[in-house]
């Protein structure tokens, strides 16, 4: 073959693979992009409906501006006397997590998953070459991180936004999204398992995000060590630099073509870190069905719950700051849904709602891994011994109940503890740990849900993951958007009634219980009737 | 109400998904301490009633009786007495393949540690090894070293060997006539034809969710034709008309005669007589190999609906 004819030949191949990926993955692309232009779109269309004049907006930045607490978590938005300042601050913190996780999913689901699937081997059987799964999976992320970011500048420039910083915040984001896939790309050549990728991608996240929290508040160089800090210094509704925008895509690129690199030139399989052997008996425990849950459990839980403890340590040691930022000017604590005159309550009661919607994630996950078991045939295995359907079952529910009641009360307790320390004094720790323990049953309506689609509708089980942020949405944005009532009303948290703030009732959380119990109870008798695995 | 000495009971059984029909009336009866093959092509059904018999699924008509009890409602009661493979052998990957046989022993009815030592050294498995870092005939290893470790009275076993390298599956075939001679009951569905052949006292072929044929294998041949190779002094008188014969052949070769023919097994007796009469100078007489039955049962009418279950039998006509 001549060098050109092959060079098409190579064009072409690499347009095969990236047919392939779309094919089998487009329906959680779809998903993604949809959702999350959907949500940033609507979360501007809120804000440019209730910031709807310039002294509106003055007052909001007025208040954010009055300390460095809130830009701990919302990142510092430069221009913020603006409508586009107002949406970014207000999307700041969902965007720190969204964008990143968007790169991740997209990159990890289309490279290590498929290839410890052994999925990848039949196509590198064909024409393909080793290093073409890779670029194609970057090149159909890249493509989706475009359309996303397209869908909300035109959203932003709709709502009222002008068009040159709709361009430049969306870039950002979408530059934010191109980081951390070409980071998951080359994790996906470092790790042997796609649950690595996602381990280490968040961890990554988690410091970028701790990086830039700190950089902002003691406002110093630290912000640009942080990917979260280049798509903040792009200062789409201030200065407008462009030319910060090369630096995450000069990242996203480098890490990218390493990842290349690494695909052409490492065997098919293997990986750079891997493991080594492991005892050749098992414990005790590890033989009960209990135990054998909490083994299964054991990831999930310990991510959910350093997800937790980073939260309320975080916000704990800056409750002092809370505290003289609102002192200061009495708009803020409205602006960030603070109200009434017990700030310290106000500001424990917002990070409880934080506490919430992690304990939510977490028992939609780990119930979700009963759903991964049942679908690669483990379940069968597990299920053709003495073990019980129902026994196995209770097990799981339990160990995840235990990881629920284990993360919040853990992360409780650190909430109380550094607020202690940060303002001095212990009298809120009986209200830190009551507010915790008040949102278990809102959190454990979620496990029923779970348990109820796992039993009733297994494959349908990502509707729970769309409920659980339909409610997330709600729970962070619906009361400060001031969305319709029976909205707010979807979503379990709002029923608890925001404790240490405002006074819990008991009547709902009892209702809430039964609520859980009684989905629980249909997913128990669903799943000892239905057949395993349901076709 | 089933005889005691039949395990697995299976009469007139249907299973369907949505608007496809898996089972189709299949019967499969399955006597204490034999080992009873089952045969089909994929598809046919074989893991489906075999999840139907550990209660996994639930049959949509007919009788199941497992131990002489319905499989659906006792499943885990009744797992104490039995040990399974599945087709797909699914396991932790993050556990090694020694936690791996103790979690499955945990659910077994009990397990023989001593014989667990025995076949791990038997099927060569290195035991601190990750299941992640396993081949796939290491991990059906795993697999199938924990259900013979365990003390079952009965094995269920679907396609155990089709990982497995020709040394590993002659330790199996060890492995499973030890069990058997301890009193072990076997249902081994396979689709090694020779493996069925070594191991197995009676047969159940099926084809889209239905019994074709089931009974010893010198039932089965019984059906079928032997084929007989003979080269004689002269021509035998009368052979190319005698009763049973067909595809008969017959030339001069080197001042012998060159004999072949086919014949049903009923007649062989007759047929030998009349070789003797023409004096034997060689004789080959070949029984139908199980792979000649099988392809029997269902290659010659591939594309058409249920079959009766004297297809066999006509088959071989």
């Amino acid at each position: 073959m001549s060098g050109p004819d092959h060079a098409a030949g190579h064009r072409h191949d690499l347009g095969i693979m990236a047919a392939i990926i779309w094919r089998t993955h487009r329906r959680g692309i779809l998903v993604w992009v949809i959702a999350l232009a959907a949500s940033m779109i609507g979360t501007a269309a809120s804000v440019a409906g209730l910031y709807d004049t310039p002294a509106k907006i003055h007052t909001y930045a007025e208040a954010v501006t009055s300390g460095s607490a809130l830009a701990a978590i919302n990142g510092h938005v430069e221009g913020i006397d603006s409508l586009g300042g107002v949406i970014q601050d207000e999307f700041g913190f969902l965007a720190s997590f969204l964008l990143p996780l968007l790169g991740i999913a997209l990159i990890a689901g289309s490279t290590r998953r498929e290839e410890q699937a052994g999925r990848l081997e039949t196509i590198l059987g064909g024409r393909i070459a080793r290093h073409q799964p890779t670029v194609a999976a970057l090149a159909v992320a890249t493509a989706a991180i475009l359309v996303t970011s397209a869908l909300f500048a035109a959203g932003l420039t709709l709502c009222g936004v002008p068009v040159s910083g709709s361009i430049l915040y969306s870039a950002a984001l979408g530059a934010l999204a191109f980081v951390f896939a070409g980071f998951a790309a080359l994790l996906a050549q470092l790790v042997r398992h796609a649950r690595g990728v996602y381990t280490w991608s968040l961890i990554a996240l988690a410091v970028a995000y701790l990086v830039r929290g700190v950089g902002d508040t003691t406002t110093s160089w630290l912000t640009w060590l942080s990917p979260l800090g280049w798509a903040e210094k792009t200062a789409p509704f201030a200065d407008q630099r462009w030319w910060v925008l090369a630096v995450p895509a000069l990242a996203g690129l480098a890490s990218g073509s390493t990842a290349v690199l690494l695909a052409a030139h490492r065997d098919l399989g293997n990986a750079l870190l891997r493991g080594g052997t492991g005892p050749a008996r098992a414990s005790w425990l590890r033989q009960q069905p209990i135990g054998f849950a909490a083994w299964i459990h054991r990831p999930a839980t310990a991510g959910w719950l350093a997800g937790g403890l980073l939260l309320t340590a975080m916000m704990g040691a800056l409750a002092r700051q809370f505290l003289d930022a609102i002192a200061g000017n009495a708009a803020l604590g409205d602006a960030i849904g603070i109200r009434g005159s017990r700030q310290l309550d106000g500001f424990i009661a917002a990070t409880q709602v934080y506490l919430a919607v992690i304990g939510a994630g977490y028992v939609i996950q780990a119930i979700g891994t009963l759903r991964t078991e049942e679908a690669e045939g483990r379940l069968e295995t597990r299920l053709a011994g003495t073990l019980s359907r129902l026994r196995w079952l209770a097990a799981h529910g339990a160990v995840v109940t235990a990881g629920l009641v284990f993360i919040v009360v853990g992360s409780s307790a650190v909430l109380a503890l550094s607020t202690a320390g940060s303002v001095g004094n212990t009298d809120e720790v009986s209200a830190v740990m009551t507010a915790g323990l008040d949102y278990l049953p809102a959190e454990l309506v979620f496990a029923g849900l779970a348990l109820a689609a796992f039993g009733l509708w297994p494959r349908g089980y990502g509707a729970t993951w769309a409920a659980y942020a339909v409610s997330t949405f709600v729970a962070f944005l619906g009361p400060g958007l001031k969305l319709a009532h029976w909205i707010l009303d979807l979503a379990p948290t709002t029923h608890v009634g925001n404790p240490p703030l405002a006074t819990v009732d008991a009547a709902n959380l009892a209702a809430l219980a039964v609520l859980a119990i009684a989905l629980a109870l249909a997913g128990f008798i669903a799943f000892r009737r239905r057949d395993i695995p349901l076709a | 109400m089933s005889q005691p000495t039949d395990l697995i009971r299976i009469r007139q059984l249907t299973k369907t998904f949505g608007k496809v029909r898996a089972l189709d009336g299949l019967d499969l009866t399955v006597r204490a301490g034999e080992v009873h093959g089952f045969l089909g092509p994929n598809g046919a059904g074989k893991s489906t009633t075999i999840r139907i018999l550990l209660g996994l699924i639930r049959a949509t008509g007919g009788q199941v009786e497992l131990f002489g009890v319905d499989p659906w409602r006792q499943a885990a009661r009744l797992h104490r007495r039995l040990a399974y493979v599945a087709g797909d052998v699914a396991l932790w990957p993050g556990l090694t393949g020694g936690q791996c046989l103790d979690v499955l022993g945990a659910t077994h009815g009990s397990v023989d540690q001593k014989r667990r030592e025995r076949l791990i050294e038997r099927f060569d498995l290195d035991p601190s090894k990750r299941i992640r870092d396993y081949s796939k005939g290491n991990r059906q290893k795993v697999a199938l070293v924990a259900a013979l470790a365990a003390e079952a009275d009965l094995l269920i076993l679907d396609e155990p060997t089709s990982g497995l390298d020709p040394l590993m599956e002659q330790a199996f075939q060890l492995c499973v006539r030890e069990r058997r001679q301890a009193g072990v009951t076997v249902l081994l569905s396979s689709h090694r034809l020779g493996e069925v052949e070594a191991l197995a006292d009676r047969v159940s072929i099926i084809r889209r969710g239905r019994t074709v044929t089931t009974g010893s294998l010198a039932d089965l041949r019984r059906h079928t034709r032997t084929s007989v190779h003979a080269v004689t002094a002269r021509e035998p008188d009368g052979l190319a008309s005698a009763q049973g014969v067909a595809d008969y052949v017959c030339e001069r070769r080197d001042g012998h005669v060159d004999t072949k023919f086919t014949i049903d097994v009923d007649h062989l007796d007759a047929m030998i007589g009349r070789l003797h009469a023409a004096r034997i100078h060689t004789l080959t007489v070949t029984p139908p190999s199980l792979d000649a039955l099988f392809l029997q049962a269902y290659g010659e009418s591939l594309d058409d609906g249920p079959q009766t279950s004297d297809t066999l039998a006509e088959a071989g006509r």
